[in-house]
Parts: structure tokens; C-alpha cells; sequence
């Protein structure tokens, strides 16, 4: 029986026109999200180990490691082609100094700003906006529209137990949807290597758990549409039932949670931090060049002193200020990142909990999780610089004898006379993505809650169905 | 009108009663029976009850009252034995427009418990309830409500269940298509089934009845076999007994006020 009623579901839909349309626009956007994104990948990568390249060679012939002008780059990842997320919204490229703040800047978005106009072609868009909609279309008058056609008190007029029924509509219809939707899926995934898309087995396993997810959020949706369906009397009712519900998961819910969690939590702005930081470390400054006055007119030059030696002297009495000063700017700035950072993950939070309340955003949240592309994508990226940052300050330290790479001028040296440096002994920086187990298991609780709001509703059609009035 | 048949009846009423949860008495303590071979013919105006009988008997409602019976089977108690032993045919049948005729078979038939066919029986129970050959392939969409009904019927017939309810199955047909269905229904009569039809039809309902239940206001007011109505104007009667009941109702209101 409940094998006649899929097979009758896939039957039906597969024949008519709705499905031919909504599978020819699925497929080729499926298609072409792949297409564009192998192709926006071979193009942030190209863009990656050129700016790599220029930032060696804008060092060529510099002779004092103490004036070189370094910047590393967050390589593009594989996923963050099919999956977007934030990867396009945060700056790729960050200047490493022995001091001062790190800040990244050149976002995907700072040089295409259409693209944050209209954002990206994804797999997140499709499965997220355009497939949800079209499960609401195959969905909402699963159970009402065949009472109004006359077709579900005929069907009734046999022995057909009703849990039977119910699962049959549910499982045929997803059955109908999700499996043709492989078949561009599969020449997608086909299309990367093709593209130059390097990707490995733990990519593979990430992309099948991302389409696994947008299967799941398909289903949720489906199952929304035969409960709201078996819900209601008329098929146009539900129609419009549903698509409130669509625009209040899609759209209201995840821009509500975070004007509700920017009220609920103020977290000072950057350029807030900023000012507090150059305010503190401009007082400091002040301090400084008083104590390097007060210094100079305690300790001239004395009579058994070269010029040479007195400029040693006082570069490095000057270079222990610094040091000192840098010490206090750092400790300060690390306590107002961090207390900024505890403010902006107790937002988050607050965020993120509200949103999941809406099945779009769990799906975004577990597809861009598993895509490497979440919210800590930002996070992972700062800390593995500030690290970097450390190795490269031992580094610079070493080469130029513990004066931490600031160039102070005497006047006596002659740069020519020295060997020019060689950039490539510098420490090298490799964004170090998290594996594909820690981002799975970082998932696991979307996919967890896509699988509840599955069964929810699905239970919740059951129930209605069962004491659906059939004539 | 004594029951004197020993044998059993496919389809029984039992003092069935059914009160919506608005108060509205939709029927009225109705009994009969329906023996294999026979035609029982409820007739009546719209909400008369005709159609809230058979619902109960699809067990499409319950019961406040009483019992249906098919086979002995209390529907509202085991409703999936009950309709394992019947067949439906609805006023206006509706299938699945994007299947063909011989899908739409094949997919009720198969509902019905019936999983033998080949498409030659599906051909060759369109043919009988005379659907022609050329429609047996195309989809319903196009089908005029006639054709909707014939494949309506065969669906009726392939389920091979004893007992059979129509739901005023000749309301829309042609003159034409409403003999071939008089002679069909004589035939599954002839058959051995038993048929519940409800119908506006007076003509229809003495040519092919067995038994005639006039009914009204949830009521059976009249019950007369086909014997008793051998040389006797059922179209007067059935005024007579609508108009008499109508009056009495109004006189009853009139008390009330």
C-alpha cells in the first residue's frame, strides 16, 4: 500500500508541467552555481598567489628587514566557492607589523561591491531561498487539494489506513523532488575537478554532508506544507499560509535576531575600540617623548662618547620605551578585544538562538559550518595571524638585533653597503582550516535541529491528518 | 413492510442517527436492508440524508446512533474491513487528470486490493461501461464529466466488491449515457451485489429498484419494494409524501412559535 501511494506521488508529480518548470530552473541554477563558483574559486586563487608573489617582490632590493612591508593572505577555500557564507564579507588581506594593530582588509566585497548588492549564486541561496519555496509549491495542497479535486474521498473509499497514506504523500513527494535534483547535483560536483577545484576526500565528505543538509531542509519545508495542508480546508488558505511562514523563516527571523541581540548586548564598534586605543597610545607617546627629552638633557654626549655610540645610546633607551609602550598599547588593546569579543560572542549567541527558531538560518548555519565559511571563519583567520604575528616578530627581532624591526635613522648607516635581504626567509603563512571532523561535528547541532523541526512537522501532519475530515 | 428473508443482508441500517456537532439532525433513526442482488434506491430532495447515510456507511463520519452494517461489519467499528467490501461511485467522480484512463485504473484498482490486472482488463472494463478505445490512453484532462463517470464506474467494477454505493451517479450524464448505465447497473445486479444508490431520478429509481426508501429531513418517510409499486405513480407519490411532510413540519413550527 504504502508503496502504491509513493509510487502514485511520483507518478503525479513527475507528469505534470509544475515539476517539468521548477526542475529546469533548479537544475540549471544548480549548474551554474557550481560553474561560477569553480570558477570564482580558480579566480580568488589566482588573485591569492599573485598578491603572494608581489608581496615577495615588493621586497626585493630592501636591505633592512626593519622596513619591509609584509602582508599575508587567507587562501580561498575549496567549499567557500559552493558556499559562500562570510567568506566574501571579511578582508583577505592583513599587513604584519612587529607592532601596532592587525587589521584585514580587501573583502570579495570591497572589490566587487555588486556582489554584496546582490550576493552570491550558492548552494545556500538555492537550497535556502528557491528550493524551500518550491517545496511550499509541491507541498501546500498535498492533502486539501485533493479533497477539493475529489480524489482523496474515492481513495478513501477503500481500505487505506491513514498513517499509511499520509507517509506515502510525504515520502513520494520528497522522493519527486530530491532525486532528479541529483542529477545536477552529480554534474556539479563533476564540474570542480574540471574547474580546478583542488578537492579532497574530507571536501568530498563536506559537500555530501552539505547537500545532505539541504535535503533535510527540504524535507522540513515539505513537511511543513502537507501539515499546514492537512490543516486547512482550502488549498488557497494554505497557499497563503505558508508563504507568510516562508517570508517570516526566510526573511523576518534571522534580520529580527540580530536587531533583538544588537539591542539586547551593546558591543562597542571598531572604530570605538580604534579611538580608545590611539587615545591610550597617543598619551603614552606624550609620556614617552617627555621621559626621551628629560633623557637627552640628563645624558648628553660625553666627552669620551663617538656620535655613533651616543645614537646607540639613545636608540636604545628609545627602543626600551617603545618595547615598554608597545607592551602597555598590546595589554591594553588585548583587553578591549577581548572584552569587545566576549560582548560580540554573548551577541552572537543571543543571535544565533533566536534565528534557529527559523529553519532557514539552522540550514544556513550547518551548511556554512560544514563549508568552513561560518561566523569563526573570521576568528580562526585573526588568531592564526596574531600567531603569525608572534613569528614574525621573533623573526624580524633576530634579524634586526632586537630593535623590532623600527627603523630608527642615525645617519651614519650607509644602506648600500649591505646585503639586500631575502624575502624568502621570512616565516610563511598558511591559513590552517579546521578539518573536516571538528567542522562536522560543529554541525552537528543544526543538523540535529533540522531533524527535529523534520519530525515535528511531520508528526504534526500525522496527527492533523488523521483526524482530517476526508469528504 | 415485514423482513422475511432468511439470508443476510450486505448493507444494513441500523437505527442510524447522526447529529452534527452544530445540532443539526442530519438522520433520523433510518433502517433498512440491502440483500445481494438488489438495488435499493434512497430518494429524496438535497439534504434529505442521502448522502450523510452513505458517507456513514464509508464511515467517512460516525455515528451519533445506531449501526451500518456491510457483511456484518459495524463500519464505524472496523472501518477498513467494511470497505474492503465496497465499492464507490461519487455524483461528480474527480481522478487524477494527469494520469490516464488506464493509470487511473490501474492506480485505484490497485488501492482497492486488487493487484492482478493487466491492461487488457483495465481495456476491457472501460469497453463494458462504454468508454471508447481511443479515450483509454489519454489523460482524464480533457474527459467530459460522462467519461469521468464511466471511468468512475469501472473503478467500481474492478474493485469486484459485493456491496456498491452510488452517490446520485447519473446526475450530469446524457440520456444516452444514462441508459448504458440503467443496463449496466442491471447487470452487476444480475451479478449477485448489492447497490445503494441515492438519486433524484424517481423514473431511473423504479426501473432498476428492488426497494425504494423516500426520504426526507433525515427520515426514510416511505419504504416500498418494487412489487408494491407494480402499477403505481411513484412521481405522485413522492410529491404527495414530500408535500405531507412538509406541511406537517410546518404545522410542527407553527406549534413551537
Amino acid at each position: 500500500m504504502l508503496k502504491l501511494i509513493i509510487e502514485k506521488e511520483l507518478r503525479e508529480i513527475l507528469g505534470s508541467t509544475k515539476f517539468v518548470v521548477t526542475f529546469s530552473v533548479c537544475a540549471t541554477l544548480i549548474l551554474i552555481a557550481f560553474y561560477v563558483g569553480g570558477r570564482s574559486y580558480d579566480v580568488s586563487r589566482s588573485d591569492y598567489e599573485a598578491a603572494v608573489a608581489e608581496n615577495v617582490k615588493q621586497m626585493a632590493g630592501l636591505t633592512d628587514w626593519g622596513r619591509i612591508d609584509h602582508r599575508v593572505f587567507l587562501e580561498p577555500q575549496p567549499l567557500g566557492a559552493l558556499v559562500t557564507g562570510i567568506a566574501n564579507d571579511i578582508g583577505r588581506t592583513t599587513e604584519v607589523r612587529t607592532r601596532g594593530e592587525l587589521n584585514s582588509e580587501n573583502s570579495r566585497f570591497n572589490e566587487d561591491p555588486l556582489f554584496a548588492v546582490f550576493r552570491f549564486l550558492d548552494l545556500e541561496f538555492i537550497f535556502g531561498i528557491v528550493l524551500s519555496l518550491f517545496a511550499i509549491l509541491f507541498g501546500y495542497d498535498a492533502i486539501n487539494g485533493e479533497k477539493e479535486r475529489g480524489t482523496l474521498r474515492l481513495s478513501f473509499a477503500n481500505a487505506v489506513p491513514r498513517d499509511k497514506y499520509i507517509l506515502g504523500k510525504l515520502a513520494g513527494s520528497f522522493l519527486a523532488l530530491s532525486v532528479p535534483l541529483l542529477i545536477p547535483i552529480l554534474i556539479g560536483c563533476l564540474l570542480l575537478p574540471i574547474l580546478g577545484v583542488p578537492m579532497e576526500s574530507g571536501d568530498w565528505q563536506r559537500l555530501a554532508m552539505i547537500i545532505a543538509c539541504g535535503y533535510l531542509y527540504l524535507g522540513v519545508f515539505l513537511a511543513l506544507s502537507i501539515f499546514i495542508s492537512a490543516m486547512t480546508e482550502h488549498s488557497s488558505s494554505s497557499f497563503l499560509l505558508l508563504l507568510v511562514v516562508w517570508i517570516i523563516a526566510v526573511l523576518i527571523v534571522p534580520r529580527t535576531a540580530v536587531l533583538v541581540s544588537g539591542r539586547a548586548v551593546d558591543v562597542p564598534t571598531m572604530d570605538e575600540i580604534n579611538f580608545e586605543k590611539n587615545r591610550i597610545s597617543d598619551q603614552l607617546r606624550r609620556e614617552d617623548d617627555s621621559k626621551l627629552r628629560a633623557y637627552w638633557s640628563e645624558n648628553p654626549q660625553t666627552g669620551t662618547e663617538t656620535r655613533d655610540q651616543m645614537m646607540t645610546r639613545f636608540r636604545n633607551y628609545w627602543s626600551e620605551l617603545a618595547d615598554a609602550r608597545e607592551q602597555e598599547v598590546r595589554a591594553l588593546s588585548a583587553r578591549l578585544s577581548e572584552d569587545r569579543r566576549n560582548r560580540e560572542r554573548v551577541q552572537q549567541r543571543i543571535a544565533l538562538g533566536i534565528s534557529r527558531i527559523s529553519p532557514t538560518s539552522v540550514f544556513s548555519l550547518a551548511a556554512t559550518d560544514l563549508a568552513g565559511t561560518s561566523l569563526e571563519l573570521q576568528q580562526q583567520y585573526q588568531d592564526q595571524v596574531s600567531q603569525y604575528r608572534d613569528d614574525y616578530t621573533r623573526f624580524i627581532e633576530e634579524k634586526t638585533g632586537g630593535s623590532g624591526g623600527f627603523w630608527f635613522s642615525g645617519g651614519s648607516t650607509d644602506e648600500a653597503e649591505e646585503e639586500p635581504i631575502d624575502p624568502y626567509e621570512l616565516p610563511v603563512f598558511e591559513f590552517d582550516a579546521p578539518t573536516a571532523a571538528t567542522l562536522v561535528s560543529k554541525s552537528l547541532l543544526d543538523l540535529g535541529l533540522l531533524t527535529i523541526f523534520n519530525i515535528v512537522f511531520f508528526v504534526g501532519a500525522f496527527v492533523a491528518f488523521l483526524r482530517y475530515d476526508v469528504r | 413492510m415485514e423482513d422475511t428473508r432468511t439470508d443476510s443482508p450486505l448493507l444494513e441500517a441500523i437505527n442510524l442517527t447522526k447529529r452534527y456537532e452544530d445540532g443539526t439532525l442530519a438522520l433520523d433513526d433510518v433502517s433498512f436492508k440491502v440483500y445481494p442482488g438488489e438495488v435499493y434506491a434512497m430518494l429524496g430532495g438535497n439534504g434529505a440524508g442521502k448522502t450523510t447515510t452513505i458517507n456513514l456507511f464509508l464511515n467517512f463520519i460516525e455515528p451519533t446512533s445506531g449501526e451500518a452494517r456491510v457483511d456484518g461489519i459495524v463500519t464505524h467499528v472496523d472501518p477498513l474491513a467494511a470497505k474492503s467490501k465496497l465499492a464507490y461511485v461519487s455524483e461528480n467522480v474527480m481522478l487524477y487528470p494527469n494520469f490516464t484512463a488506464l493509470q487511473n485504473l490501474d492506480y485505484f484498482a490497485r488501492l482497492g486490493g486488487k493487484t492482478s490486472y493487466s491492461k487488457d482488463d483495465y481495456r476491457r472494463v472501460l469497453t463494458r461501461v462504454g468508454l471508447e478505445e481511443e479515450a483509454h490512453d489519454r489523460r482524464l484532462k480533457g474527459f467530459s464529466k460522462g467519461m469521468r463517470q464511466k471511468c468512475g464506474i469501472a473503478i467500481a467494477i474492478l474493485k469486484d466488491a459485493p456491496a456498491i454505493l452510488l452517490d446520485e451517479p447519473t446526475s450530469g450524464l446524457d440520456p444516452k449515457a444514462g441508459l448504458e448505465f440503467t443496463r449496466l447497473l442491471q447487470s452487476l445486479r444480475d451479478e449477485g451485489r448489492a447497490i445503494l444508490m441515492s438519486t433524484h431520478d424517481i423514473f431511473r429509481a423504479k426501473d432498476i429498484s428492488n426497494t425504494v426508501g423516500i426520504m426526507n429531513r433525515g427520515k426514510i418517510v416511505m419504504q416500498k419494494t418494487s412489487a408494491e409499486l407494480e402499477g403505481v405513480d411513484l412521481e405522485q407519490i413522492y410529491v404527495e409524501y414530500m408535500a405531507g411532510y412538509m406541511d406537517d413540519a410546518g404545522v410542527a413550527a407553527e406549534e413551537v412559535a
